[in-house]
């Protein structure tokens, strides 16, 4: 009986440790970033977990640093705050939410308003507004805070508190699997609250049929029910009223973007709701409409069926600031008041696309290296003079007209116009030969051409590097700035030195820009940041020229590589040589990783026509 | 007695029901045995016997079951 | 509120505390509170059938008290006539009793199944009939309490709300067991001071019931329900495999079930009846029925079963077969033929589906058959000089009745009783052993740590029990042991409980929805 009473004690005891390890270890870990206790803190982490919990923990540590909030569903996340911050000149931080209602947006508005300074509030509108209002389940990945939702405090935390504990194990083993890139873990930027889309947005993207290969999402998209419910609609009216309301009591700058839909998921709409719901919320507030345009019809320029790409964000930011150096469709974008929401509607009645051809082009890419004077020995990469001659005479007889990178870039930037026929003729290397046997020619022939060379090899005749190997022969910068000044010319990068030959390397040597199998990842991106810098500096200081262009090392990158190049502002890069390439106006990722034809000696002129003919 | 025996034996072949004296306390008889016992020495004895009697009490042993015989009769 | 829930294991604190916090005279009075609100919040309006069962049993056994006295005064004053009629009137009152609750349970269990057989129209059935918690076993138990009371065992109980706790003492209303009035109405209504020896072999015996619970049954239910979800992709040795695991869950889930109730029980120092007593150990498939569901088995003896085969109609019965058939056979035809509608009547208890009648009769002839040939056996054994009493023969005999129980649980787990034919056929004549490779088994929803816990945990069941049927009290040997091991024996279960129980339900480990955007 004693000994019973001490028993019941012990398990007692025993079984509040147990409870007091599980809740403290929760509570220090915090995967969902609900306690904000600092112990280990990893925002992008809780951010995915539950971007609703984590980002307001987030914000109250670090409001100071930001002035204006961009609010809505996980569509949200495609308008950069870069962007925004340049056309505001503001510091935007997106609040976005996966599945995110008007609801949560209010709760959200209202919490930021009145706890912290804000001077702008954009409020992103999505379609689906008008089905969804307050129907999440109640779920960890989706609980609002308390403070927010005004729901009970104790069930918050308590829910947090005694949740399963393999939630806080995950975070502390993700930690030790986390890299450069974001995992399917960390998949926000904690800083600007954006998904994190570095390895994303430097995919490569040229004709339709090729992206529906790649994301068979779009062509099988299945038909949902859109039934729009009287209920959503309203909640939705109501929190946006109160929204602006409130911003309009506190000073604030309110602003209602309506953001691009896929059409196909556009057209499972009853014409006529959405019509209602338009006029409704123009009388509520004037709003940007992206919802229907050339952009809804095509594919390349979403994500997936739901989400459109950050340079579409890009697009409509510029819309609103009637920035016409950004390229956008002439449909794209309504400013929608309740004067003119009838027209709008009109105009969505009979919308026809702007044909495809109209804003893309097929563009050809010749790829050289070495030529040599007749006579020589020639093979492979090393074509003769006559050879190169008569390359480029066909080319000009034929009506291609060269282009260079800039204009290429301003074409799917900026929607500059480029001529019929363009082709881009590059070099890669960056061989004496260049200068002193295509130069001649091309200037005689009036072709623009792009020479991309290693840092390491410039001006070298003799030898490789600093060692004693013998070395083709390399132009110097004196060379290259007389090209430059015929105004044909450009030079851009090969990388510094990421282009070894192997054999006459000491260490390791670096025969492409891809990660050591034994390397970190940071490690690594140290590395290859720093290569690019070098080579950067070296072209700017001695060519006055600005490098934005890069062609990889034998063709070879990966999403890895690719992300940091970006990161380093290259924005027109080549792979590996295969064919024709479609570049895409007001898509940047169709001048990433861009297709080549690689030019032997092999090949006559005839058959470098028939091999570049569209 | 001699009859109730030969009913015993017969019914349930290679139980000592001489000595046992637990036969239902120690599981010997189960229900199925003990239904077929009672209702043939309902015939043999001309007794009455209800579901009142099936008690451990009234069948632990072969001299318990005499005694409850015994007892209708009379 | 299933034994599963952290709400239940509050509830059951509450009620605990609250049991020895108040004076000692109302005790069974927070018993009878605590069953009404557990039974409010599982059923809520479904507590009117309880009360229906509860109040007319409670009237019933009043009248057929007065009508018990009336008898025994009649009896001293020798009146026939009267006691004639005094006869019929208790008859007809507890056979009122009986037909209004077996009603009751007959139309929640059965009318729509009923209706399925002879009409194909669905205008008589009802389609939201929601069985209220336990209502097989209060009724039962009340139609006991009436039949003990109809035969004089004991007097009837006078005071509504202890009747109404003997009817709805809440840790039987899940899975029984069925318990006696005289048994359990004099725990109920005790009074007591604390014992802390009844706490801790109470906690101890629930955190048993929950390791065999959650820990094992609910795991290989899940092997179970996957297999069955696609049960004719695989051959007879994966379908034979589900039924194992099927026959781990069933008893698991079960006894683990009533060792919760017995534990919480317990922690009111109210002692229930044992409904399991090592069934695998069973040398026949009689003596598995004793052994399994001990009290459905014991109220089916006793209320139905003994009644039955007295009565007149099988009587006479017994004297034509005895007359006409000789030998053995004659003997026991009114004898199986009793067992034949017991273990119907058990079939049908499971669940209103063919499936479980053809079960009751799987059962019901192997033990007519058993009977006929018993001599035979005996001569057979005589004649090869075997020892039924030898170590290997008995082992024999368990393997052999656990053969039988593991063929008749196909019947009861297929979909189908067609599906359980085709089954038991596939095991038979297509066992292919080679479809039991490794990657088969992490197909059916469980890692190879899964299967490795029931394996362990059916291990350490079979010694436990094992011990126990050598009569070895393992609560009270654990307490003779030095502290830190009784500390460990507290501890490690604990750990067990929560690893491999608490943390399984509700974690999806990928919940990282969103991660393409």
């Amino acid at each position: 009986m004693k000994s019973s009473k001490k028993w019941l004690i012990v398990f007692i005891i025993t079984l509040l440790g147990m409870f007091s390890v599980v809740l403290f270890f929760n509570f220090a870990v915090d995967p969902f970033g609900v306690f904000n206790s600092g112990i280990f803190s990893w925002p992008s982490y809780e951010i995915t977990k539950n971007p609703r919990s984590a980002k307001i923990s987030y914000i109250d540590e670090n409001h100071e640093k930001y002035d204006s909030y961009i609010l809505g569903c996980s569509s949200t996340s495609s308008y950069r705050v870069e962007t925004l911050n340049k056309y505001f000149n503001a510091s935007f931080y997106n609040m976005i939410m996966y599945g995110a209602d008007m609801k949560d947006v209010r709760d959200e508005a209202k919490y930021l308003i009145d706890n912290f300074e804000v001077k702008n509030l954009i409020v992103n509108v999505y379609v689906d507004n008008t089905i969804l209002f307050d129907t999440l389940p109640d779920r960890l990945s989706y609980e609002m805070p308390s403070k927010l939702s005004g729901k009970s405090a104790f069930s918050y935390y308590w829910k947090y508190l005694f949740m399963d504990p393999r939630f806080s194990y995950d975070k502390i083993k993700a930690r030790y699997g986390d890299e450069y890139l974001p995992k399917a873990f960390d998949v926000f930027d904690e800083e600007s609250g954006c998904y994190d889309k570095r390895g994303r947005d430097v995919e490569h993207i040229s004709d339709l049929e090729s992206y529906y290969v790649a994301y068979p999402e779009f062509k099988s998209y299945p038909v949902s029910d859109c039934t729009v419910n009287s209920e959503a609609i309203n909640g939705t009216l109501d929190c946006i009223k109160e929204i602006k309301e409130m911003c309009d009591k506190n000073g604030i700058n309110f602003i209602v973007v309506n953001a691009p839909v896929y059409y196909d998921y556009f057209n499972d709409f009853v014409l006529s709701d959405l019509e209602e719901f338009y006029t409704a919320l123009s009388e509520i507030t004037p709003f940007y409409d992206f919802s229907l345009s050339t952009i809804s019809y095509d594919a390349r320029y979403f994500y997936d069926t739901t989400h459109f790409r950050n340079c579409v964000g890009d697009m409509a930011i510029a819309y609103i600031f009637n920035d016409d150096s950004v390229y956008r469709p002439n449909d794209f974008g309504r400013y929608i008041t309740k004067e003119n929401v009838a027209q709008r509607f009109e105009e969505i009645a009979d919308f026809e696309p702007v044909p495809k051809e109209s804003y893309s082009e097929k563009i050809p890419v010749l790829m050289y290296h070495n030529t040599v004077r007749d006579g020589e020995a020639s093979g492979g990469v090393n074509i003769n003079e006559s050879l190169f001659r008569s390359h480029i005479k066909a080319l000009s007889e034929n009506g291609y007209n060269a282009v260079t990178l800039e204009m290429l870039s301003d074409y799917v930037n900026k929607g500059t116009q480029l001529p019929d026929n363009p082709i881009v003729i590059t070099f890669d290397d960056g061989y004496l030969s260049n200068y002193e046997i295509a130069y001649p020619i091309l200037k005689e022939y009036g072709m623009a051409f792009t020479i991309f060379v290693v840092g390491s090899g410039v001006g070298h005749t003799e030898n490789y590097k600093d060692t004693d190997y013998p070395i083709t022969p390399r132009f110097d910068f004196d060379m290259a700035n007389e090209m430059i000044e015929s105004g044909l010319a450009a030079i851009q990068s090969h990388t510094f030195d990421m282009h070894q030959y192997a054999p006459f390397e000491s260490e390791k040597a670096r025969e492409n820009i891809l990660k050591f199998e034994e390397e970190s990842e940071n490690d690594y991106a140290a590395f290859l940041k720093d290569d690019c810098n070098k080579i950067r500096e070296m072209i700017e200081l001695n060519t006055n020229q600005r490098v934005f262009a890069m062609s990889y090392p034998n063709g070879i990158c990966d999403t890895l590589s690719e992300s940091i190049i970006a990161e380093c502002g290259f924005t027109v890069t080549f792979g590996e040589p295969k064919g024709m390439n479609t570049v895409v106006q007001g898509i940047p990722q169709s001048i990433l990783e861009m297709n080549r034809f690689s030019v032997n000696d092999e090949i006559s002129s005839q058959d470098l026509l028939e091999m570049i003919s569209r | 007695m001699e009859q109730l025996m030969k009913i015993l034996e017969q019914t349930c072949p290679g139980v000592d029901f001489n000595s046992e004296t637990a036969l239902i306390d120690d599981e010997i008889l189960e229900s199925l045995d003990l239904v077929t016992i009672v209702s043939e020495i309902i015939d043999v004895f001309d007794v009455e016997i209800t579901v009142d009697d099936l008690i451990p009490e009234n069948f632990n042993s072969a001299k318990d079951i005499m005694a409850l015989i015994e007892s209708r009769r009379g | 509120m299933s034994f599963n829930s952290v709400s239940f294991l509050i509830f059951v604190c509450v009620s605990v505390i609250l049991y020895y916090l108040v004076p000692k005279r109302i005790q069974w009075f927070t018993l009878f509170i605590s069953g009404m609100f557990y039974y409010i919040y599982s059923c809520k309006l479904r507590i009117l059938y309880l009360f229906f069962t509860g109040i007319s049993v409670y009237a019933f056994a009043l009248i057929l008290d007065k009508l018990n006295d009336r008898k025994s005064i009649l009896k001293k004053e020798k009146n026939a006539k009267l006691l004639e009629k005094n006869k019929r009137q208790r008859k007809l009152a507890v056979f009122f009793c009986c037909i209004a609750n077996l009603g009751l349970l007959y139309f929640l269990k059965y009318w729509n199944f009923t209706v399925d057989i002879f009409t194909d129209s669905s205008v008589l059935k009802f389609e939201n009939i929601i069985m209220p918690l336990g209502v097989s076993f209060f009724i039962f138990q009340s139609i006991g309490y009436t039949v003990d009371v109809y035969r004089g065992k004991y007097k009837a109980q006078r005071n509504i709300f202890k009747f109404l706790l003997f009817v709805s003492f809440f840790p039987q209303m899940v899975q029984g067991p069925i318990s006696r009035y005289n048994d359990l109405a004099p725990e109920l209504y005790a009074e007591r001071k604390i014992d802390f020896d009844n706490i801790r072999f109470g906690i101890q015996r629930i955190m048993w019931g929950y390791f065999k619970k959650i820990v094992i049954a609910d795991r290989a239910g899940v092997a179970v329900d996957a297999i069955m979800k696609d049960v004719w992709s695989y051959s007879g040795s994966v379908k034979a495999f589900s039924i194992l695991m099927y026959c781990i869950q069933l008893y698991c889930d079960f006894s683990g079930g009533i060792d919760i109730t017995v534990g919480v029980a317990q922690l009111f120092g109210i002692r229930l009846t044992e409904n399991f007593k090592r069934p695998i150990f069973a040398h026949s498939l009689t003596e598995f029925w004793r052994r399994w569901h001990i009290t459905l088995g014991a109220w089916m003896r006793d209320y139905v079963f003994y009644p039955l085969s007295l009565s007149k109609p099988f009587a006479k019965l017994g004297r034509f077969t005895r007359k006409y058939i000789k030998g053995k056979a004659g003997k026991i035809i009114p004898t199986s033929a009793a067992t034949f509608i017991i273990y119907f009547l058990i079939g049908i208890w499971h669940g209103a589906n063919f499936r479980y009648i053809a079960f009751g009769f799987w059962n019901g002839a192997l033990i007519t058959a058993s009977l006929l040939l018993e001599s035979v056996f005996i001569k057979v054994k005589a004649f090869l000089h075997i020892d039924s009493k030898k170590k290997w023969y008995r082992a024999f005999m368990i393997l052999r009745t656990c053969f039988i129980v593991f063929i008749g649980r196909y019947i009861t787990r297929a979909p189908r009783l067609k599906t359980a034919v085709l089954m038991i056929k596939d095991t038979f004549l297509d066992f292919n052993f080679a479809d039991l490779r490794n990657n088969i088994f992490t197909s059916f929803g469980l890692m190879p740590i899964d299967y490795l816990v029931i394996l362990l945990g059916v291990i350490l069941i079979l010694v436990i029990e094992f011990k126990q049927e050598r009569g070895i009290e393992i609560r009270s040997t654990l307490a003779k042991q030095n502290s830190f091991v009784q500390w460990l024996a507290i501890f490690i279960p604990l750990v067990i409980l929560f690893l491999f129980g608490v943390l399984r339900s509700e974690y999806i480990s990928a919940s990282f929805l969103y991660q393409v955007y």
